[in-house]
């Protein structure tokens, strides 16, 4: 018989890194190989507590291991914070519409993240290492709240001496042991190192953040159909029939959850 | 199609036949004594039926509905809250495998309806498993209506009180029996096999059918007319444009919040994936959402874009009139006015339709 749509994959807690204080990466080791391109979500539950959706922030490439970068913000995602290595999840997936790599080529890609948004982000940055002679260069933005809330401190350093590569930390409020960068995301944005004809922008984070990034990447020229956004709903299904996840005439799951300016901008502040 | 004649005597043989093959459900009058009130002078009844196992026990109490029952269509093909899966493809398979259905009593605002639900558990990328498997097994016995309640609007948007697709029988009543069309190659079979009741229909029988049809679609145009329903066509605009119209903020001063609306709704869909944690496992179960539910979209640590009741009710709009109208070229509306029987806070779609139309096209009138 056919696997019902609705049934998780088993996956076991492979291993676990604290990233920050209240944001774990999770590596998983799904019963079956497992594809996703990036930018395209999964579903995870925990038998008994429920699920929610998160966007994997290992390399695509990898099927055989995934990993999950999550912030403890509520009820599932605190029970898993408490869970160990060795004990088993599952997963469903992969869902909607990744990043249109093919776009990109070419092209000097801006990527803008805040928080755990660098998550989806991550994955993103493997896809485009692992084949940066197509692109024309990486300019990578990434603001967090204070520095000891920045996730991959072990890989940043390594991203920022590759070539082709412009990577820039900001963190709202530094410390004494802060020499980088302190402000606002929007901030690190002036005088970006990119050819306007030639740019895309792509932006993951909170709200209120991709809301400011938006529009200062609309005032520096970027064309809205070249800004693209990832879109956090309440989600259920992934599947594009439970109803959460309604954008205009989207859904998030299966239309998203990266949409670009262009298809949301006429609709109302709080995209309904 | 097929078209016979069926006695009023032979109908318990029909119901009888199908019985032995499907979990037949039939009408029967809900018993109560709160009445829904008509406040338009029309002498309209205020009766309603629900559905229910046939039983010989009931069999003195089973009726012809003269319109639709209480309960919205899509109970029969998703549960109020269900096990939709054994949680992991190692655990044991829930399904015993459910007996099909057959239902009598659904009429045409529900067919209208069942395409509706259709698009979204049979169509995009994947089909809802449960959902086919009781879709395709079932048997729908469509009727026309004789009359219909005070909050009944399918002609509003063009749906005729009558079925004349998407069913596998239709009985249309006529004074002494039923004219039966006969559609579907399931529905062939049985009617093959009972022919010793099912004779074919005579002209004068179709056409006491027809003048029957006409009579009721007289009577509800001259009902609907107080209402100044918008026409199909233009609700997409009206809701769009209606934006900020005050009517939502109105409107939502006397919702208490019971969801009513959204799950006694024909077309409503929604539904939420739960985990249901057990002593020895955890059960997957599907349950039925609404928008006019306070957390339908709110996110990880509060957000909420539907905060306010009223974006609530103007979501639970658009999402009828501009998203389904955007993806499927029909409204996810069909008047069957259940929404508006349910309410506790006397919220009428009609009346909020007509006042997006005149704030557009009427202003200061
Ligand atoms: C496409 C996508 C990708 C994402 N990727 C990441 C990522 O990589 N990393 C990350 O940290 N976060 C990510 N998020 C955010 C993440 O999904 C949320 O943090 C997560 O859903 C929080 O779940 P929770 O149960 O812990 O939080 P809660 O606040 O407990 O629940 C969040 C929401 O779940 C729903 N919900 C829970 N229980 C119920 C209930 N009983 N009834 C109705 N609704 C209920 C509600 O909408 C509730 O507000 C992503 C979100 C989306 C949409
Ligand atoms: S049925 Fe009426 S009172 Fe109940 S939620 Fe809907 S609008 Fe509000
Ligand atoms: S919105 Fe009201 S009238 Fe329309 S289908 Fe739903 S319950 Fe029936
Ligand atoms: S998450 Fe169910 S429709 Fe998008």
């Amino acid at each position: 018989m056919k696997k019902n749509i609705y049934q998780p994959l088993k996956a076991t807690i492979e291993e676990i890194i604290q990233e920050t204080p209240t944001i774990k990466t999770f590596r998983l080791k799904p019963e079956a190989d497992f594809s996703f391109a990036t930018g395209q979500f999964i579903e995870l539950t925990l038998p008994g507590i429920g699920e929610a959706p998160f966007t994997p922030s290992s390399d695509p490439k990898v099927k055989d291991r995934l990993e999950l970068t999550i912030m403890n913000a509520g009820q599932v995602t605190c029970a898993l914070h408490n869970m160990n290595k060795g004990e088993v999840v599952g997963i469903r997936g992969p869902y909607g519409l990744g990043y249109p790599l093919d776009k990109f080529k070419g092209k000097d890609i801006l990527i803008v993240g805040g928080g755990v948004g660098l998550a989806p982000l991550r994955s993103l940055l493997f896809s485009l290492f692992s084949d940066i002679d197509k692109y024309n260069k990486v300019i990578v933005r990434y603001g967090s709240r204070s520095p000891s809330d920045i996730v991959y401190k072990d890989s940043i350093p390594k991203w920022i001496k590759k070539d082709k590569v412009d990577f820039l930390v900001s963190v709202d409020v530094g410390d004494p042991s802060w020499a980088g960068n302190v402000g606002l995301v929007t901030t690190v944005l002036n005088n970006l190192p990119v050819n306007l004809n030639n740019a895309v922008g792509i932006v993951c984070g909170p709200p209120i953040m991709m809301k400011f990034v938006t529009l200062k990447l609309l005032d520096l020229g970027f064309k809205p159909a070249d800004i693209y956004l990832s879109m956090e709903k309440s989600m259920s299904c992934g599947l594009g029939k439970c109803g959460h996840c309604r954008i205009g005439k989207f859904y998030a799951c299966k239309d998203g959850p990266v949409f670009t300016y262009e298809q949301l901008k006429g609709l109302p502040d709080n995209y309904l | 199609m097929d078209t016979y004649f069926l006695k009023n005597e032979d109908i318990f043989k029909f119901y009888d036949h199908i019985n032995q093959k499907y979990d037949l459900f039939v009408p029967l009058k809900l018993k109560t004594t709160l009445k829904v009130k008509c406040d338009y002078g029309f002498d309209l009844p205020s009766e309603d039926y629900y559905l229910k196992k046939y039983s010989q026990a009931d069999k003195a109490e089973i009726v012809f509905n003269d319109y639709r029952p209480i309960e919205p269509a899509r109970t029969f093909f998703t549960h109020f809250k269900e096990e939709i899966c054994a949680y992991f493809a190692d655990d044991k398979e829930k399904s015993l495998k459910e007996r099909p259905i057959a239902v009598f009593g659904l009429k045409n605002c529900d067919l209208f309806s069942l395409k509706i639900q259709d698009f979204v558990f049979l169509g995009g990328s994947e089909p809802d498993p449960v959902y086919k498997e009781r879709r395709e097994n079932a048997l729908i016995i469509a009727s026309d209506c004789l009359h219909f309640k005070e909050a009944c609007f399918c002609r509003a948007f063009d749906i005729n009180p009558h079925p004349t697709e998407g069913f596998d029988f239709n009985l249309s009543p006529l004074n002494n029996g039923y004219v039966v069309e006969v559609a579907s190659s399931k529905a062939k079979v049985i009617a093959a096999a009972l022919k010793d009741i099912f004779t074919p229909a005579t002209l004068g029988q179709l056409s006491g059918r027809s003048a029957k049809r006409e009579s009721v679609i007289r009577r509800l145009d001259e009902h609907l007319d107080a209402h100044k329903i918008p026409k199909k066509e233009i609700l997409k605009d009206i809701v769009v444009s209606g934006y900020n119209s005050p009517v939502w903020q109105e409107q939502m001063h006397t919702c208490v919040e019971c969801a009513g609306c959204v799950l006694m709704c024909d077309t409503c869909h929604c539904f939420l994936l739960a985990d249901e944690a057990l002593a020895e496992n955890a059960r997957r179960l599907r349950l039925w959402d609404g928008c006019l539910f306070k957390n339908f979209t709110k996110v990880a640590g509060g957000a909420n874009p539907l905060k306010m009741r009223y974006m609530r009710l103007r979501n639970r709009y658009l999402k009828k009139f501009n998203f389904f109208i955007d993806n499927m070229g029909i409204q996810a509306c069909c008047g069957c006015g259940r929404c508006i029987d349910v309410c506790p806070g006397k919220i009428d779609i009609r009346y909020i339709l007509r006042r997006l139309y005149e704030e557009k096209y009427l202003p200061a009138a």
